[in-house]
């Protein structure tokens, strides 16, 4: 076949259908004035965006604790006089030398606000819940959520959950402090330390709110992609990021009632004083009364929903990122059912090794052996997504716009952080490096920074269908460029605090012998940290100009990507299309084929052309 | 219930409710003979009590979920992408319960270690533990 | 075109964009999209994830029990706890709790019956089951109050106490003569008005913990004399005038003296929770089929073009509380 000749609108209009969606719209009642078009919003599209800002600043919050713990581990004896305006009692001048120190209760309270908010907050409903939202209906072609007003009340209960959180780093014994996994006896004794009373209560009914949220979007998600998919969508023509996104509300959907177990019966332990979690404390020199629980078996139950809770993270981004390489490299995907069929590996496994979190917490060694096994084989599908994006790129004629480059930077990023996963997976080397920086420099590197480097090529190459406007690429670039040698040089260095046996959660190192020559490698990690917080500052800076004042998009379709969202109308209304909605006949990846750029999925076959071997099923 | 007559089907549920309550029946009917309760001195072996009452308990979350929350007249893949992944508690009720397990046994060991009293003739193996000890932690 | 557009203002859950000609038809002409895989609408979908992720709530309880169970060297024998029966009876094992099934299996039927009606469209059948379900589902409630109020008030379970227990060796409990011949001291003093009788050993310090009694139980019968083997279940008991627990004293065949241990307390504080837990979900149900059948009354669903799908919704989650007691009443009581 020789040149493809196609109108979008008119393929549309005729290949299309008609759900006589215009007859039910005379006036859009439902977006009739600022507060239920901007505010209380059933629009996917706007839900999504209120997801992403929100998961923004929190962002920030999470993002500006980190250095503040930071400062405390680089420069443990400078002085924070100057933030105390901010922390106050929080901060203590010594009246005689002028210094003010963290307390140290804060320095707990801090590191696990950064935990609780960076994994739920940002990387759940700040990355899936935005994408979700945005990508599903737009890429299946779908006029909505399945249900947009639960659509919507999973957006408030985030708020809601989020304003709890927020108002208790304002109680006067602070807010939970003991770590964003919450073990007991910390969280199960309001008595156990300042943070465990009101503090742990908030975080508590935070987090079910939370729960409440996923619930409400993943069943909105998962039901919307199998129920509401355009005529011609079957499951294997679908992108990979409605696969990871399907996954991802799946994991969530079984998971996270799992952590509504363990937190209801952690509250029962500090109201009602039962000892599901508790046996043989002391505090204070007292006894109590709380006998024959376990705190391994909350432990158990935590990471049942802990370990699929990183891929909730990670796989919304490995989706992203798998488009946006396909997109910009011109090229098909590589071995698209290989890569769906990773996924479904990945999430499967992923119920199955939680306690290879637990491998110290003295956990049965006999059943750890299953856990280390499980675990390393989840190796083997994420070495195939690994694999399939670096053959995408092999042999692509490359557009290094900025979506690009952090999807590049995410295959770079899971590619070390997971390498370490396999060291912490071995139960035998993790004697040596649990609760060590080691640690913290693997998750950080392989769920955190990986997980925002998704997000990041989601928003450069999606901003265009959310606002119509491209973001400067120029300071695109400044961001990636910085933010992926900060990012190095902050974790990087860790691996070897971590190898050397540096606890994590410690509030200074300079008290021990063995890690007082570390102090000038913390002051480095330390002065990364605060550049790369400042970058994505610009990225912040960035976005928002460029709501206002970024290069207009032109065309529908700006990057010449294939899939559905690029054939709605630049400033897509309510219910995305604004006659019928797209038939597909191909899948998502036409990218190259029989010598044409690129064959957006509307476009029927033609009669000598053959269907990729995708849809060969 | 669209193959089936409203009549029926009617007579299925009446059909479904005898037959959860004889299960039902059954169930604490092993119950009770089983431990003894109705012919003085008969017992059955416990784990085919258990086998048996998970068993018919299981039947009855399937005929539940197949007959009364119609799953039977759902499509096949409607009906896997529910039930499939509760296949994923498997896994976590092994573990946990194994678990569960060594927490009784080194509770028992640590009461026992606590009661014992040391046995000074013993030669020194120059070993810090004791290889019989070891067998035991599990 | 069936329906007008005033219709969809009173469908709170659709939302406002109108699915209806090409989503809630099963496989008429209408749907003009792709075709739907699971041919089932959307509000049925949802219900079914909303029900495994609520599966996944409840096998974390009772994963976590069964862990916990295990971990215990004893555990209360279910048929021995669970045996009374109302109008004072005892010793009735699990003749109750099997009542209390029948009572949840029969809100069962009458709910498929509920939805059977209302596939034929008939409100009167619709309205007449839902209100037996209504019916049975408040019987269920008011069963559990009165074994909880047994079990609290009576025999004196609480979440931090629990008086059931099993004995780990056999023995035989001894009189108050016996305990004091053993060197024992015997103690009356006021409780609440009452006279509490223990015996001491001289010198004890906590009084609470050491002190022994002469088994008697809740009918006030005395039962020292009385033997037992490894293995049989016991109930301290709970005396009710002194509102004191009476461990009783008894004495193993090698000639010691030992005195009943509470039995572990995660067996209360578990049973109360998830039974709660449970009884919550039986009772917001309750609460929803009220809702839905005043619904109905109203004719709300008679003219839906998705007919009474509601009442086939509320169904599933009616049928999902049956399904969860299954387990409950497996491992709480029958193992």
């Amino acid at each position: 076949m020789s040149v493809v000749n196609y109108d979008e609108d008119v393929l549309i209009k005729e290949q299309g259908f008609d759900d006589h969606f215009h007859d039910h719209h005379h006036g859009d009642k439902y977006q009739s004035n600022f507060i239920t078009t901007y505010i209380f919003s059933q629009d996917h599209k706007i839900i999504g965006k209120q997801f992403l800002i929100t998961g923004m600043i929190w962002a920030i919050i999470g993002a500006g604790m980190s250095i503040i713990f930071r400062l405390q581990l680089g420069f443990p004896d400078d002085s924070l006089t100057w933030i105390k305006p901010l922390l106050g009692k929080w901060i203590t001048v010594n009246e005689t030398t002028g210094i003010g120190t963290l307390a140290p209760e804060f320095y707990y309270a801090l590191v696990t606000m950064h935990g609780t908010i960076l994994v739920f907050f940002v990387l759940t409903a700040g990355l899936s819940g935005t994408f979700s939202n945005l990508l599903i209906p737009l890429q299946i072609g779908a006029r909505d959520m399945a249900s947009p007003l639960l659509n919507m009340l999973s957006y408030w209960f985030f708020f809601i959950a989020g304003v709890v959180m927020f108002c208790s780093l304002f109680l006067s014994t602070g807010p939970f402090a003991g770590g964003w996994t919450a073990y007991p006896p910390l969280s199960a004794l309001p008595q156990a330390s300042d943070g465990s009373g009101a503090g742990m209560t908030m975080w508590v009914a935070s987090l079910v709110l939370f729960v409440v949220s996923v619930l409400l979007g993943g069943v909105n998600y998962i039901t919307t992609v199998l129920n509401l998919r355009t005529k011609g969508m079957t499951m294997w023509r679908m992108p990979l990021t409605i696969w990871a996104f399907l996954i991802t509300a799946i994991l969530g959907l079984l998971s996270f009632p799992v952590l509504v177990s363990a937190l209801l019966l952690v509250m029962c332990d500090r109201g009602l004083g039962t000892s599901f979690f508790l046996s043989e404390i002391f505090v204070g020199g007292e006894a109590l009364n709380h006998v024959g629980g376990s705190p391994v078996l909350y432990q158990h139950l935590f990471w049942f929903l802990g370990h699929p809770e990183v891929y909730i993270i990670i796989l919304p981004a490995m989706g992203l990122t798998s488009e946006v390489l396909s997109v910009h490299a011109r090229k098909p995907i590589f071995g698209y059912k290989a890569m769906v069929f990773s996924i479904l590996a990945i999430a499967f496994l992923s119920f199955i090794v939680w306690a290879h979190h637990m491998f110290m917490s003295g956990v049965n060694p006999f059943i750890s052996n299953f856990f280390v096994i499980f675990t390393l084989i989840i190796a083997v599908p994420s070495a195939v997504k690994v694999f399939n994006w670096i053959a995408t790129l092999y042999g692509g004629n490359i557009r290094f716009v900025s979506a690009m480059l952090f999807a590049m930077g995410f295959v770079s990023l899971f590619i070390s952080g997971g390498l370490t996963g396999i060291f912490l997976g071995n139960a035998a080397i993790d004697i040596q490096m649990h609760d060590t920086y080691f640690v913290v420099a693997h998750f950080h590197i392989v769920m955190g920074i990986a997980a925002f480097f998704g997000m990041f090529a989601g928003i450069y190459h999606w901003f265009p269908k959310m606002y119509g406007r491209f973001m400067n690429e120029t300071l695109g670039r400044i961001h990636f460029w910085g933010t992926m040698i900060g990012a190095y040089a902050i974790f990087w260095p860790m691996h070897y605090l971590g190898m050397a046996g540096v606890p994590r959660r410690y509030y200074r190192f300079d008290n021990f012998e063995t890690f007082s020559h570390f102090s000038q490698m913390n002051q480095f990690i330390t002065i990364a940290a605060i550049i790369v917080f400042f970058l994505q500052i610009l990225f912040v800076v960035n976005f928002f100009v460029s709501i206002w004042k970024g290069k207009r998009v032109t065309t529908k379709n700006p990057w010449g990507a294939t899939t559905l969202e690029w054939t709605t109308p630049i400033d897509a209304g309510h219910g995305n299309w604004p006659g019928n909605i797209p038939a597909v006949h191909r899948w998502a990846y036409d990218y190259g084929k029989d010598g044409v750029e690129f064959i957006p999925q509307i476009v029927p076959l033609t009669d000598e052309e053959k269907e990729n071997e995708a849809d060969l099923h | 219930m669209a193959d089936l007559s409203y009549e029926d089907s009617k007579k299925l549920v009446f059909k479904g409710m005898a037959l959860l309550a004889v299960v039902t029946l059954i169930e604490v009917a092993i119950a009770l003979v089983g431990k003894g309760y109705v012919i003085e001195g008969f017992h059955l072996p416990v784990w085919l009590m258990y086998i048996s009452m998970i068993g018919l308990s299981l039947y009855k979350a399937y005929f539940i979920v197949y007959e009364f929350m119609h799953m039977k007249y759902e499509v096949k893949g409607l009906a896997m992408s529910v039930l499939l992944p509760t296949g994923l508690l498997v896994w976590a009720v092994i573990a946990f319960f194994n678990e569960g397990n060594s927490w009784n046994q080194r509770r028992t060991l640590i009461k026992e270690k606590n009661a014992e009293t040391i046995d000074d003739t013993r030669k020194s193996t120059g070993s810090i533990i004791d290889l019989k000890d070891v067998k035991n932690l599990n | 075109m069936a329906h007008d557009t005033a219709h969809t203002d009173v469908i709170p859950e659709q939302g406002h964009l109108e699915h209806k000609d090409y989503m809630d038809s099963h496989d008429g002409p209408a749907w003009g999209g792709g075709k739907r895989p699971f041919k089932a609408s959307y509000g049925k979908l949802m219900m079914w994830y909303f029900l495994l992720s609520d599966a996944f709530t409840f096998a974390g309880f009772l994963i976590a029990y069964g862990a916990i169970r295990f971990s215990m060297p004893t555990w209360p024998v279910p048929d021995h706890v669970f045996s009374a029966f109302p109008g004072g009876f005892h010793g009735w094992p699990l003749i109750f709790v099997t009542v209390m099934t029948f009572v949840l299996i029969l809100s069962s039927v009458t709910m498929v019956r509920a939805v059977q009606e209302g596939h034929r469209r008939n409100k009167r059948g619709v309205m007449f089951w839902m209100a037996l379900t209504i019916i049975g589902g408040a019987a269920f409630l008011g069963c559990q109050a009165w074994e909880w109020n047994t079990m609290i008030n009576e025999e004196g379970v609480t979440v931090t106490k629990n008086p059931f227990s099993t004995h780990l060796q056999g023995g035989t409990y001894l009189t108050g003569a016996e305990i004091e011949g053993a060197g024992f001291e015997k103690v009356m003093t006021e409780t609440h008005g009452k006279t509490a009788t223990y015996y001491l050993e001289p010198g004890a310090e906590d009084i609470e913990e050491n002190r022994l009694f002469v088994k008697q139980n809740h009918q006030k019968e005395v039962l020292a004399g009385e033997s037992f083997k490894e293995e049989d279940p016991y109930l301290i008991t709970y005396n009710h005038d002194t509102h004191l627990y009476e461990p009783s004293a008894f004495k193993t065949p090698d000639g010691s003296i030992h005195k009943e241990a509470f039995g572990p307390i995660a067996f209360g504080s578990l049973f109360f929770f998830i039974t709660g837990f449970h009884g919550f979900h039986v009772f917001s149900g309750v609460v929803f089929l009220l809702i839905i059948l005043i619904n109905v009354a109203s004719g709300l669903y008679h003219n839906r073009s998705n007919n009474y799908e509601m009442v086939e919704k509320i169904g599933l989650y009616w049928h999902f509380v049956d399904l969860v007691w299954v387990f409950v009443f497996l491992v709480f009581y029958l193992l």
